[in-house]
């Protein structure tokens, strides 16, 4: 084999080993100081020694990153040097004159504005008509599962070619309409016109089978009798649809949207591999790659993240204070 | 199913192919047809995929299309293993998936235990903390995250891919898994309690077991995600031989010097898809039921 896999992975593997062992020291060490030093009752010694590997993964992997995040977004770090303290010099920089920032944002935000509605409203759709008493169910479940199996770079290569202007199936498939309209054929990652819905197809072909099994599972859920309850009070499918499933879901819908959402805005490895035409914008998530990865800009970079995830934040408060108004929950009146 | 039943026993003969039975089965056609058509929309991009693989190179891009190419080119596949070292990469990515894998779905279990099963001050709000990490943008922490790896000298190491997920676990397993302990009666519990095991013998020999069908489905998840990771093994990893399936296969998307190898990269794709397949193809009623109990009840 190339190279020297022994010498590659035996010294990751001893650390893994100690770092496993030096954890469950903490946790063992965290229920002994609890109970022998504090006297507490078992349950608390034990509850707090077990989640101990989150809580220290949770200060080093999470709160650590984002507060560093947060103050290196006001330096000009750049890997080599010592970060020097600029102020909002990035953040002016960002939105005052930085022409990759805006058309950025705006193919970002359209993006997860409007793919995640439909694909969540298609599985949702997908998942009713699976859930009636189908033959062959699992066939179907694992046909349109498999694109979100599809490596990602894959997926992208798959639909750069789905998308040739001249060669591309999709291309291939609208041409009888596009000729008796007479419209050309769309130059789909060429166009800075056609990159959006570009993006949103493919981002519906990937998702659609998650989101399907989600969906599926939250049909599954409700409760039976709710639906005999309603028969003998005479409620008809369209009514028993609209009172009792769609309600009974909305804790799947909303889980969905706002997880969906999040990703949505990170788009990434298809943002990277599409070679879309930059004239439409690149995605934030690559153009942070771009800054600190590629141009070693890292505290450039890290503006453009923190702003990323004050959009993200923001949007995730909006949805869930939106909650109230048309989440259900069992146990809770309305 | 039960008014079908009343109804022809009620009204034998012709007389059972009432408007309502008829709007029945016309309902159930309808399914099938929607289904299947959308099953074949799924389908073309994939079969596209395993065709392409088995063509000379400028065939794909041959008018009008080939659905199929009139000589396979199964030598495609060796060929493409052999181009670059994709033997060392699939040990690189089996060691970057399977280590993380077995760490993070063992630490993410008695995480969730120790949430699910006693009682301690601040449960409630550390909980909610947690699931309040799953929504954050990995965006926000992949630089600073970046640098501390760099500062203990372990970039172009596999660690940045496979320390982490011996601390903390992942959320969504963690809060998939406790929607499952909470399912598993206490009565279990205590009685294993009376005979003696303690927590440890109690979690591994009694409560394990019981949550089978969440373990296979975060593990089918987690399994996935590393696999088909790129972005990490890109920032982390520079030689080479270290590089996983995904970032090896990138190559075949051409240089400066090199045309694009289409059918190297559609083989090296078919392949990757493989194991997935037969995962989800195996488990896939656990797979449901793994994550119907945490959805739901969400």
């Amino acid at each position: 084999m190339v190279g020297d896999p022994i010498g590659d992975y035996l010294p990751t593997l001893i650390r893994f080993v100690v770092l496993a062992v030096v954890v469950l020291g903490v946790s063992v060490g965290v229920h002994y100081v609890l109970r022998n030093v504090f006297h507490l009752k078992r349950d608390i010694a034990i509850g707090f020694s077990l989640i101990t590997p989150w809580i220290l993964g949770f200060l080093i992997f999470n709160l650590i990153p984002i507060v560093s995040t947060f103050v290196l977004s006001f330096t000009d770090y750049n890997l080599q040097q010592t970060p020097n303290f600029i102020g909002t010099q990035n953040y002016e920089t960002l939105i005052g004159s930085d022409i990759n920032f805006w058309p950025s944002i705006r193919l970002t935000v359209l993006y997860s504005v409007i793919s995640v509605p439909i694909s969540v409203t298609l599985s949702l759709l997908l998942s009713l008509v699976l859930s009636r008493n189908l033959k062959g169910i699992g066939v179907y479940r694992v046909l349109y599962y498999l694109p979100s199996i599809v490596p990602a770079v894959a997926v992208v290569l798959l639909w750069r070619w789905i998308f040739n202007p001249d060669v591309g199936l999709l291309n291939l498939i609208l041409s009888p309409i596009l000729n008796l309209t007479n419209t050309p054929s769309p130059d789909w990652f060429g166009d800075e016109k056609f990159v959006l819905p570009a993006f949103i197809i493919m981002s519906l072909w990937t998702a659609l089978g998650n989101n399907t099994v989600i969906m599926l599972g939250a049909r599954k859920g409700v409760a039976g009798d709710l639906y005999e309850a309603a028969s003998i009070d005479g409620a008809n499918s369209w009514t028993k649809f609209l009172r009792i499933t769609i309600p009974m879901m909305t804790p799947a819908i909303f889980f969905l949207v706002v997880v969906e959402f999040a990703s949505a805005m990170q788009l990434f490895t298809p943002a990277a591999f599409a070679r879309a035409t930059p004239a439409a914008g690149r995605f934030m998530n690559l153009l942070i790659y771009t800054y600190g990865f590629q141009q070693s800009r890292m505290g450039y970079a890290t503006a453009l993240a923190v702003i990323l995830f004050l959009l993200i934040l923001a949007a995730t408060i909006v949805l869930f204070r939106s909650q109230a108004r048309w989440v259900y929950y069992e146990g809770q009146e309305r | 199913m039960s008014a079908t039943v009343t109804q022809s026993t009620a009204s034998p003969g012709n007389a059972s192919w009432n408007p309502a039975r008829i709007r029945r089965v016309i309902g159930k056609a309808i399914a099938y047809i929607l289904v299947s058509a959308l099953g074949v929309v799924f389908l073309i991009p994939l079969f596209w995929l395993v065709s392409s693989s088995l063509k000379i190179g400028n065939e794909i891009f041959d008018q009008p299309v080939q659905w199929w190419p009139a000589v396979p080119q199964w030598n495609n596949y060796p060929d493409a293993w052999n181009a670059l070292p994709f033997t060392r990469f699939l040990f690189n990515t089996l060691f970057v998936t399977l280590l993380p894998l077995v760490a993070e779905v063992l630490v993410s279990a008695i995480v969730a235990y120790g949430f699910s099963r006693f009682v301690f001050p601040g449960r409630n709000i550390l909980f909610l903390v947690m699931i309040s990490t799953m929504f954050l943008p990995d965006a926000v922490k992949l630089i600073p995250t970046f640098i501390i790896w760099n500062s203990f000298g372990l970039i172009n190491h596999y660690d940045p891919l496979v320390l982490a997920s011996v601390l903390g676990g992942t959320p969504l397993f963690i809060f998939l898994m406790r929607q499952f302990f909470s399912t598993i009666p206490k009565e279990i519990e205590e009685a294993a309690l009376i005979d003696g095991a303690n927590v440890v013998q109690t979690f591994m020999r009694v409560m394990l077991p019981l949550i089978r069908p969440a373990l296979l489905s975060v593990s089918i998840i987690g399994f996935q995600g590393h696999w088909n990771d790129f972005l990490g093994p890109l920032i982390y990893l520079n030689d080479q031989a270290k590089y996983t399936l995904t970032v090896g296969m990138y190559f075949f998307t051409g240089g400066v010097n090199e045309r694009p190898h289409w059918e190297w990269l559609m083989a090296m794709s078919t392949l990757m898809i493989i194991p997935i397949l037969i995962l989800f193809i195996i488990f896939q009623r656990y797979f449901i039921e793994g994550l119907t109990s945490g959805a739901v009840k969400g």
